[in-house]
């Protein structure tokens, strides 16, 4: 009765996270000198409407006022509205729109836009950061934000008795050397030189909370403030008047409303129940354009999810192996038959939106016969391996059985092990021989970090080249851009060549709401809603 | 009767005990733990390691189900390991949303069906009884979340906008407030239970029809009404009774299936929840309650039938 197996037809196969906990990130596009001044460097708090995207794509001039009802991925007891523990969709679309960090890539990615801060620059080298905080930017509760909240916050991340998202992510700033250098300054020396920092503090599981924040009343500084939270349900929040974006948000109310199950999530839009929902799977896509009173927006994006091969272990120590697995897939027809067509073909290299993205390397093709040939060499000849596959992700497991069929031409057998989430990530995560995972976009060095260096926190493929650590380290210390850049360059041909990666596209995603609401934008951050910015959505005048 | 009554008592709460048993053990069988399920793909070392330890999950698991048992039997149904609130805090609005679906179905589902079987059983072979046989058999073949899904597109999205597509209540809303979200989830379990009980009332109408005592009263020139009502149905009504209680008792664990289709906050949408979630106290309480419910309905079955059977109402006296 506990466990019809019925649901699992009807569940989505994303309940865990449709969308990765990472994000933006890297860095790579810093000035000269590693200075990132504020965008539009007006102190006024206007902030000059940032690269939030015009609301032109989709039409319209946009009024004030209104509810706004967006329905979100899964959703349950389990829900936060933590700043620093954002796991699901929901949590992660709340986060968004309640909290701000210091600074955020912008829905495009092409840059990083200052919300918090008015700067982050650093000294003479990369390892000292001073973070100066824009003037009049204050929380909901009317109290300014000050560099003891920002202390406070790098702090609260870092716990090590109580570690959250972030602290993955910037857990190499030295916590006891963090200083006040005034009200609005604060200095931060890391452990070691990295000119990613601040893309890395720049993610939004990184928010800026008051020294009196309490999760029961939370208290951010975003476009919405906080109304009420019911975990599995739904959570309320309204307009903060004193944004520090003019004119900004649009809409009086937000709503976002959880639901575990696609088929209700789509049915409550189809249904006018809600106004907006995220991650329409791609065989509703034709149901909902069909519809005039709805619109679709399909993004495309830097997310991949990869099959992961452990260079450490047979067969996938032998490069050569590696090499032939890559040549096997037949990278179009997956794009076509697990994503219905939205996505784009990737050549085993991640962030494609970095200025460093090493795009002049030649697409790599299917190409059976060369395939054989190396697994010939490497005396791997009728090759048969486990794939661990779970449905943690969208196409994940379609994905797993249609590298089977493609395996089978060069003569592989590849047995597609499917297990439920909790076997997953249980024990053996991480560490298993050959497996898939979920990523959104970030850029270059912020991934690296995340899960390429030896001590980063997801390392499936256990890729610890010393040459290419030495690589990142050069690049991280190097504050000329067009230098790093060559650098990045080297570091991408190593992977491209020896990498435990298989990253055969990179994924659409597709929001879909009512034909009374503008101000959407195509996004390339991997967020639903780009950046889940409800603070640019408003209804059509 | 009343040594009767206790003694099923007994045998229930132990019915409950074994179950309790059963389930822990199902939960800790699953792969990994709440730290992993919760914290999914983020399941790094150090997280996981920093929840077990806020959890007690590193306690044995021995030391883990005393705790449980011994909350329960002085009242307390332990914290939830997802949101650390007290579990009957947790569900008590939802326990009432779904008994809300509940009755209404049950209230719908019972009349309607006892009505219906009687009906088929007078017009037995003709057209009309052949109709209304195939759809009941249709309907109870097809599972509950397609009749869901069914009147959905019918009612809510596609064809006409009369009911709302998925349940959605404001916090601090309950069901009874808004009567408008409960009819099509109340409905999809009405639809998936009448056919068992239409059919078996058919039937046992059908075979008191033909029985001796009936034939008596329409010779006797017995209106045709007072007939089915006053003398056939009393008699017939015994097997429906036992069915409408089994499918009563089915609710409790079906609502699990409707609730999650129609987004409905009540205690199956929790359950479905707490089993990914591994969340050990909330799935306890839930399959408890479900438990409950099956024992309690199973023995309100056995004390209307000897109510209304003469001959087992004067034996077991």
């Amino acid at each position: 009765m506990t466990t019809d197996p019925r649901l699992e037809w009807l569940d989505d196969p994303v309940t865990r996270r449709q969308v990765l906990r990472g994000a933006l990130g890297g860095a790579v596009v810093l000035g000269a000198g590693g200075v990132l001044g504020a965008c539009g460097g007006d102190d006024n708090g206007g902030g000059g409407g940032g690269g939030g995207g015009t609301p032109a794509e989709s039409g319209g001039k946009l009024k004030t006022g209104g509810l706004l009802r967006v329905g979100a991925t899964g959703g349950g007891a389990k829900d936060t509205i933590d700043a620093h523990r954002p796991t699901a969709d929901t949590d992660i679309m709340r986060c968004w729109n309640l909290y701000e960090c210091l600074a955020v890539r912008t829905p495009d990615f092409s840059k990083l836009e200052m919300l918090v801060a008015e700067s982050i620059e650093s000294g003479k080298t990369t390892k000292e950061w001073d973070i100066r905080l824009k003037q009049g930017v204050t929380f909901h509760n009317g109290k300014p934000v000050t560099a003891d909240d920002v202390i406070f916050s790098i702090r609260r991340i870092m716990d090590p008795k109580d570690p959250k998202v972030g602290a993955a992510s910037i857990g190499y700033i030295a916590e006891k050397k963090l200083k006040k250098l005034d009200d609005r300054t604060v200095r931060v020396t890391l452990e070691f030189a990295n000119a990613a920092f601040p893309d890395d503090i720049g993610q939004y599981f990184n928010a800026i909370v008051p020294t009196d924040y309490d999760p029961e009343n939370p208290v951010g500084t975003g476009p919405f403030k906080y109304v009420s939270f019911t975990p599995g349900q739904q959570s309320e929040f309204e307009k903060y008047a004193d944004y520090h974006e003019d004119g900004k948000p649009y809409v009086d109310k937000l709503t976002i409303i959880g639901f575990p199950s696609v088929t209700a999530r789509v049915n409550a839009l189809l249904g006018g129940q809600v106004d907006a929902i995220d991650n329409l799977p791609a065989a509703q896509l034709q149901s909902v354009k069909s519809n005039p009173n709805l619109r679709v927006i399909s993004s495309k994006t830097g997310a991949w999810q990869p099959f992961t091969m452990r260079v450490d272990q047979a067969p996938f120590d032998d490069v050569r192996v590696r090499q032939a697995f890559r040549l096997i897939v037949d990278r179009e027809q997956m794009v076509q038959q697990v994503l219905s067509g939205e996505g784009r073909i990737a050549n085993d290299l991640y962030a494609p939106y970095d200025p460093a993205y090493a795009d002049d390397l030649p697409q790599r093709e299917q190409d059976l016969e060369q395939a054989k040939s190396l697994l010939k060499q490497a005396g791997r000849e009728g090759l048969s391996v486990e794939l661990v596959t779970a449905e943690v992700f969208q196409g994940i497991v379609e994905a797993a059985q249609v590298f089977a069929q493609q395996a089978k031409g060069a003569g592989v057998d590849v047995k597609v092990r499917k297990v439920d989430s909790g076997t997953f990530y249980g024990d053996n995560y991480l560490k298993w021989t050959f497996a898939q995972d979920f990523w959104a976009t970030r850029v270059y060095l912020t991934q690296v970090a995340q899960g390429d260096l030896p001590e980063s926190p997801f390392n499936e493929t256990h890729w610890k080249d010393p040459k290419f650590v030495d690589l990142i380290q050069q690049a991280r210390a190097e504050v000329d851009e067009g230098k790093r850049a060559d650098i990045l360059h080297e570091a991408q041909e190593m992977q491209y060549e020896q990498g435990g990666y298989i990253i055969q596209y990179f994924s659409n995603i597709i929001d879909a709401h009512s034909a009374k609401l503008g101000g959407f934008v195509e996004a390339k951050c991997g967020f639903p809603f780009g950046n889940y910015w409800f603070k640019n959505i408003g209804f059509l005048a | 009767m009343r040594k009767l009554i206790w003694r099923r008592l007994a045998l229930g709460l132990l019915t409950l005990w074994l179950i309790s048993l059963i389930v822990f053990a199902a939960v800790l069988a699953l792969p990994g733990d709440a730290a992993t399920a919760i914290l999914g793909r983020e399941a790094t070392p150090d997280r996981v390691a920093a929840l077990r330890d806020q959890l007690n999950l590193n306690d044995s698991v021995i030391s883990q189900y005393l705790q449980w048992i011994g909350g329960v039997l002085t009242g307390s149904f332990g914290e939830s390991a997802a949101t650390q609130q007290p579990v009957s805090e947790l569900l008590s609005e939802r326990v009432g949303n779904s008994l809300f679906l509940v009755l209404v179905a049950s209230a719908v589902a019972i009349p309607l069906s006892i009505a219906l079987g009687v009906w088929m059983a007078m017009r037995r072979d003709r057209a009309v009884d052949h109709v209304a046989s195939t759809t009941t058999l249709v309907l109870a073949a097809l599972p509950e979340f397609v009749i869901g899904i069914g009147l959905v597109l019918l009612f809510a999205t596609s064809v006409f906008h009369w009911f709302p597509a998925v349940s959605l209540l404001a916090p601090g809303q309950r069901a009874w407030e808004v009567p408008d979200v409960v009819v099509l989830p109340a409905a999809t379990l009405v639809l998936a239970v009448t056919p068992y009980i239409s059919r078996i009332m058919r039937g046992s109408t059908i075979e008191v029809l033909e029985s001796e005592y009936v034939t008596m009263a329409r010779l006797k020139g017995l209106s045709e009404r007072t007939v089915i009502w006053r003398h056939a149905v009393p008699n017939a009504i015994v097997p429906a009774i036992q069915v409408a209680a089994l499918q009563l008792a089915w609710m409790a664990g079906g609502i699990v299936v409707v609730e999650f289709v129609f987004s409905y906050p009540g205690i199956g949408a929790a359950l479905v929840d707490a089993v990914a979630n591994q969340d050990m106290p909330v799935v306890q309480t839930v399959t408890m309650l479900a438990a409950g419910v099956y024992v309690l309905m199973n023995l309100i079955a056995d004390l209307a039938t000897i109510l209304v059977t003469p001959k087992l109402r004067t034996a077991a006296r």
